[in-house]
């Protein structure tokens, strides 16, 4: 793994989040066991769902790589320890803003 | 310059058909990512925060026009139109996609270029002096060295699986710009008493998290026993060196742990074993084919003095103020040695566009005979210009926004990639860096203030080599809040020496200010405006710095 990232308790809302192969984009997982660019397309798991969800993220080695759980609340915004790395993997760089997902439109300005 | 022969030509394509290979069968499903990593890293290719990063190897920093061009023209077609230099004279493409690299190490080996030794546990690309061939303060040029060493190391079986990453690097002048001490193994030309040229060999210096000086073990090594020395040195570190802890495996702890006498004791134990038929015998005939390729350049014989400078000076201060802070003698006369700052005020240090890059490639083929240096300190240098071009020269780097006036002053600030890309950062480095640049921004009171070396990291790994910077700067992660940690003192030259921590981190915020009430104490303290701040800074002692370090509210 890539990311050694914290331990994340049972009850905290997570989504799962990697890296796409071809590209190395940040990418999240949705509710289809697809991967999207958008954090805000990212399903929010708890508790067992969210052990389901990595390990279902662990078999898809074929798309993304080294996935991981990171920390979010309930309706889905970056929260806890990580907020600000996880912030800058979600929209880009604090610098060099004009690389920012937002700029390719890829999530909402 | 050294041009590739046959061999290395095919060894550089072949590896390039390799990888391909290699990436298909990643993208195909046929190898797992966990067999796939240790490829991708001997091929340069890391995984940061934001997408794939490749490393391209820049040997010993030098590199001529074409080269410099098809790196724009990689920025251009396949990243973000940028590219950044890295503390071991390298660059980096911080946006590239895994299934374009093919493709990328074909272009790259049209030009002889590659990304070899640039990751994994093998021996790294070999550093240099940027103003070697140049500078009349060294006793030979150290590049045919550097180039001995690469074809040496390259793949060399028995070192490709180290227990850690391994640096050498080389100088040939009194005054070290290579930090030589500060790496694995550095290397310092010398003359004997017999007035033959050899090695002082140093070995155990590095920065990290255990950071250490390297310690001579060995004050003359003559060139023809140079690399079976090395090998000594490397089998005793491949033999002891720990690989129980990645962080403790690097040679700098191994001749922590067993004492520098006992080490060398080792190492020349192994030097005497080492069979006749082991050594290595360097053919005179190919050391003398490879130093061939840096034999100086046509140079004109030119005067001491340019009448044509002397006017340009006189008409315009800002020329008068870059020739004065970024060029240095030449051993030739007429000729200067011009570093191009890469650290404009307020940009992140070490970047250059593509544009740059084509600008910078077409200047050193009209001015410089068509050489180009990377320096570790993230800047490009052209070694070679005739001093009657420098006015020509610096109206065209001035438009290319290449022409700041800030070599070795406050702003010109060593910095990593830190947590805006890399993924093993705690802390950002680059905002820090800007907001320094922002605060010391006039020229004016950059010269006043004089050579001062900021250095900054956004994580102990310390790829910005915070530890020797006369004012260090390390982020860290407390409780999810990013904190800086200053350190004074430390220096990456001929006198290096590890930075002392002042005391608790400052918040971001905090840090200007804070280095301005640290200047202002220089300013009050320094004997004369001659007095560098690390000289006062060893004359006076730490304490009054970290007074006004801490002084606020």
């Amino acid at each position: 793994m890539t990311s050694v990232r914290p331990k994340l308790k049972a009850d905290i809302p997570k989504v799962i989040t990697a890296w796409d192969v071809a590209t190395g984009a940040t990418v999240y997982q949705t509710a289809d066991r697809n991967w999207s660019e958008n954090i805000a397309d990212a399903e929010v798991v708890v508790g067992e769902a969210a052990d389901a969800a990595l390990e279902a993220a662990q078999g898809d080695e074929l798309r993304i790589l080294d996935p991981y759980v990171m920390e979010v609340t309930a309706d889905g915004e970056v929260t806890g320890r990580e907020t600000l790395r996880e912030t800058i993997r979600a929209t880009g760089p604090t610098t060099h803003t004009e690389f920012h997902k937002a700029a390719r439109g890829v999530v909402d300005a | 310059m050294y041009r590739y022969d046959e061999f290395d030509a095919q060894i550089v394509r072949e590896r390039a058909a390799q990888f391909r290979g290699q990436v298909e069968r990643r993208l195909s499903g046929d190898i797992t990512e966990d067999q796939f990593k240790p490829l991708r890293l001997m091929n340069g290719v890391y995984l940061q925060l934001h997408a794939y990063m490749l490393r391209i190897a820049i040997p010993y920093g030098t590199l001529r026009g074409e080269q410099m061009r098809k790196f724009a023209h990689i920025a251009r077609k396949y990243d973000k139109g940028y590219g950044h230099w890295t503390t071991r004279q390298n660059i980096q493409f911080n946006w590239v996609a895994l299934k374009d690299i093919p493709d990328v190490l074909d272009e790259l080996a049209e030009v002889e270029m590659h990304a070899i030794q640039t990751s994994g546990n093998c021996i790294r690309n070999t550093t240099s002096d940027q103003f070697a061939g140049a500078t009349a303060e060294e006793i030979e040029d150290p590049r045919p060295w550097c180039e001995i060493i690469r074809q040496w190391s390259t793949f060399h079986p028995e070192f490709s699986f180290l227990p850690r990453k391994f640096k050498i690097a080389v100088t040939a002048a009194e005054n070290d710009r290579a930090a030589i001490r500060v790496h694995d193994i550095g290397l310092h030309m010398r003359r004997n008493d017999a007035g033959e040229t050899g090695f002082e060999v140093i070995v155990g210096g590095g920065q990290g998290r255990t950071p250490h000086v390297g310690v001579t073990i060995k004050p003359f090594v003559a060139k023809d026993q140079l690399l079976d020395y090395l090998e000594a040195v490397m089998r005793v570190y491949n033999r002891f060196g720990r690989r129980d802890n990645k962080y403790k495996a690097r040679i700098k702890i191994l001749v922590s742990e067993t004492g520098a006498e006992e080490f060398t004791r080792l190492v020349d134990e192994e030097f005497e074993a080492q069979r006749d038929a082991e050594k290595i015998v360097l053919p005179q005939a190919e050391v003398d084919r490879i130093t061939q390729y840096f034999a100086p350049p046509a140079f004109e014989d030119l005067p001491d003095t340019s009448d044509v400078l002397e006017a340009a000076k006189a008409k315009d201060d800002a020329f008068a103020r870059w020739v004065r802070v970024n060029v240095r003698p030449h051993k030739q006369a007429g000729y200067g040695i011009v570093t191009i700052s890469c650290k404009p005020i307020g940009a992140p240090p070490g970047d250059v566009t593509d544009t740059q890059m084509d600008v910078t490639a077409d200047l050193a083929e009209r001015y410089s005979l068509d050489e180009i240096r990377i320096t570790h300190e993230q800047n490009m240098v052209l070694p070679h210009v005739k001093l009657d071009d420098l006015f020509d020269l610096y109206q065209e780097l001035d438009s290319a926004g290449l022409a700041t006036a800030n070599y070795e002053l406050i702003s010109d600030i060593i910095c990593c990639p830190g947590l805006d890309y890399c993924n093993l950062a705690n802390a950002r480095s680059i905002p820090v860096a800007q907001d320094l640049q922002n605060t010391f921004a006039d020229l004016e009171r950059q010269d006043d203030i004089g050579e001062l070396k900021i250095k900054i990291s956004g994580c102990i790994n310390a790829c910005g080599h915070h530890h020797v910077g006369h004012i260090g700067i390390l982020g860290v992660d407390r409780k999810g809040e990013e904190f800086y940690q200053i350190t004074f003192g430390g220096r990456a030259d001929e006198k290096a020496a590890i930075g002392q921590i002042a005391g608790p981190g400052l918040r971001a915020e905090d840090v200007p200010s804070a280095l301005e009430r640290v200047i202002e104490t220089y300013r009050e303290v320094r004997s004369s405006k001659d007095e560098r701040f690390i000289d006062a800074l060893e004359r006076v002692g730490h304490d009054p710095f970290k007074e006004a370090l801490y002084a606020a509210g």
